[in-house]
């Protein structure tokens, strides 16, 4: 089990519910969308003015992306368009919301979690710490970084990239008449919230303000069109290849089939490798650089290994 | 195997199992009711489908970025005798 094809969903539609939790209250949430079986989630979260927390770490790697209003963290204020990745097991310093915020809020790991705590766990990989205003702090860059590339007129600002699973976090806009005249799928999953502004697909017709999307691999979107332009944030569990044709009635199997094909045309080393000398490495091959990535929970989680706690 | 700080998260407790079962239904229902929603856009998705073969002829196919191609009749893909899905 994964996250469900949730395409599209307009939360503006929806009302905030309590989050009667523990390190939650004072808060109200939306869910987007919740992995069935480990409990991850993508929640849209209105902090009500008054909201405060103490110092405190969650058990999963968690990200923030301000969308209205201003929290403020330890000393720092976080405004509109203020992006966090927080890697499972790091402090983050107390929270105070005077007048209100609100945030997409994602764990990426498990079900939303948090301990009391000033000090990082001793396993908490804080490296992987990143606090950036994506308005402010960051240029706008062509979206052509991924070959094939999106049409002119879709730009992104790439706000986190993990060098393992090659997932990414991002800004992107579409400007006013953007067009791309194909259809597309890809090998990871792909989210989008829309900040501002509708865009139209092929398949699910037009996706306004408030809009989102979690996608499996393989599932075809586009042709694209959007009218009067859109900003919007979004996301990948993994590299992002972009798979274009003009065959509107291809299902997921054709499409990894054909994504197969891809590879055997354009790695084929790698392809004889994997497909015909019967190496089964459910977990994965040995990795003389990367050599624990087979524990990185991420990585267990884009192959279907469900995890149980230690103890 | 290394072990990760998710490891070490201690057992969900009573109030966030109610939580994640609450929004575990919710999220199946949701997911049915786009299902229901995206067949009942079938009509205008046909229409959409042909308007979007005549384009790749006519306009072009996106190859890559502004590289276009028109895609000649002979190129153009059938439609498979099987429902059509667009929700997995």
């Amino acid at each position: 089990m994964a996250r469900p094809h949730i395409e599209p969903f307009v939360e503006l539609n929806e009302d905030f519910k309590k989050f009667q939790v523990s390190g939650f209250r004072g808060s109200h949430y939306k869910t987007l969308s919740l992995d069935l079986a480990t409990g991850a989630c993508t929640l849209k979260v209105r902090f009500d003015g008054g909201f405060s927390r103490k110092p405190g770490l969650s058990y999963s790697d968690m990200e923030l992306f301000v969308l209205t209003g201003s929290m403020k963290v330890g000393k720092e204020v976080y405004r509109e368009g203020h992006y966090l990745h927080v890697p499972a097991g790091m402090a983050i310093k107390a929270i105070d919301v005077p007048d209100g915020c609100e945030a997409l809020v994602m764990y990426n790991d498990s079900e939303p979690s948090f301990e009391e705590s000033d000090k990082n766990h001793q396993l908490a990989l804080k490296e992987g710490y990143v606090s950036v205003n994506a308005y402010a702090d960051m240029p706008w860059a062509p979206g052509n970084v991924v070959q094939p590339s999106v049409a002119s007129g879709c730009l992104l600002k790439l706000l986190r990239y993990d060098p393992l699973s090659e997932a990414m976090t991002f800004l992107y806009t579409l400007s006013p008449e953007f067009e791309q005249n194909n259809i597309s799928y890809h090998d990871c999953a792909e989210e989008s919230y829309h900040i501002w502004g509708t865009s139209w697909m092929l398949q699910f017709g037009d996706l306004p303000t408030g809009g989102y999307f979690w996608r499996p691999p393989y599932i075809n979107h586009g042709s694209f069109r959007c009218k009067k332009g859109t900003i919007a944030f979004g996301r990948t569990d993994s590299k992002l290849h972009n798979y274009f044709h003009f065959n509107p009635w291809s299902n997921p199997d054709e499409n990894m089939l054909r994504a197969a094909a891809h590879l055997y045309r354009q790695r084929p080393q790698m392809f004889q490798w994997v497909a015909t000398e019967g190496h089964n490495h459910p977990h994965g091959p040995m990795d003389f650089e990367h050599k624990d990535y087979q524990s990185d929970r991420h990585i267990l989680d884009i192959h279907g290994h469900h995890h149980h706690h230690d103890d | 195997m290394t072990s990760r700080v998710q490891d070490k998260a201690p057992p969900r407790s009573e109030e966030m199992q109610q939580w994640v079962d609450e929004n575990i239904a919710e999220q199946v229902t949701r997911y049915e009711a786009i299902v229901k929603e995206m067949e009942e856009l079938e009509p205008e998705r046909v229409q959409w489908y042909r308007e979007f073969l005549e384009t790749v002829q006519t306009s072009g196919f996106n190859v890559n970025g502004d590289v276009r191609r028109k895609i000649p009749d002979e190129e153009l893909p059938i439609e498979p005798d099987r429902k059509h899905k667009v929700i997995f």
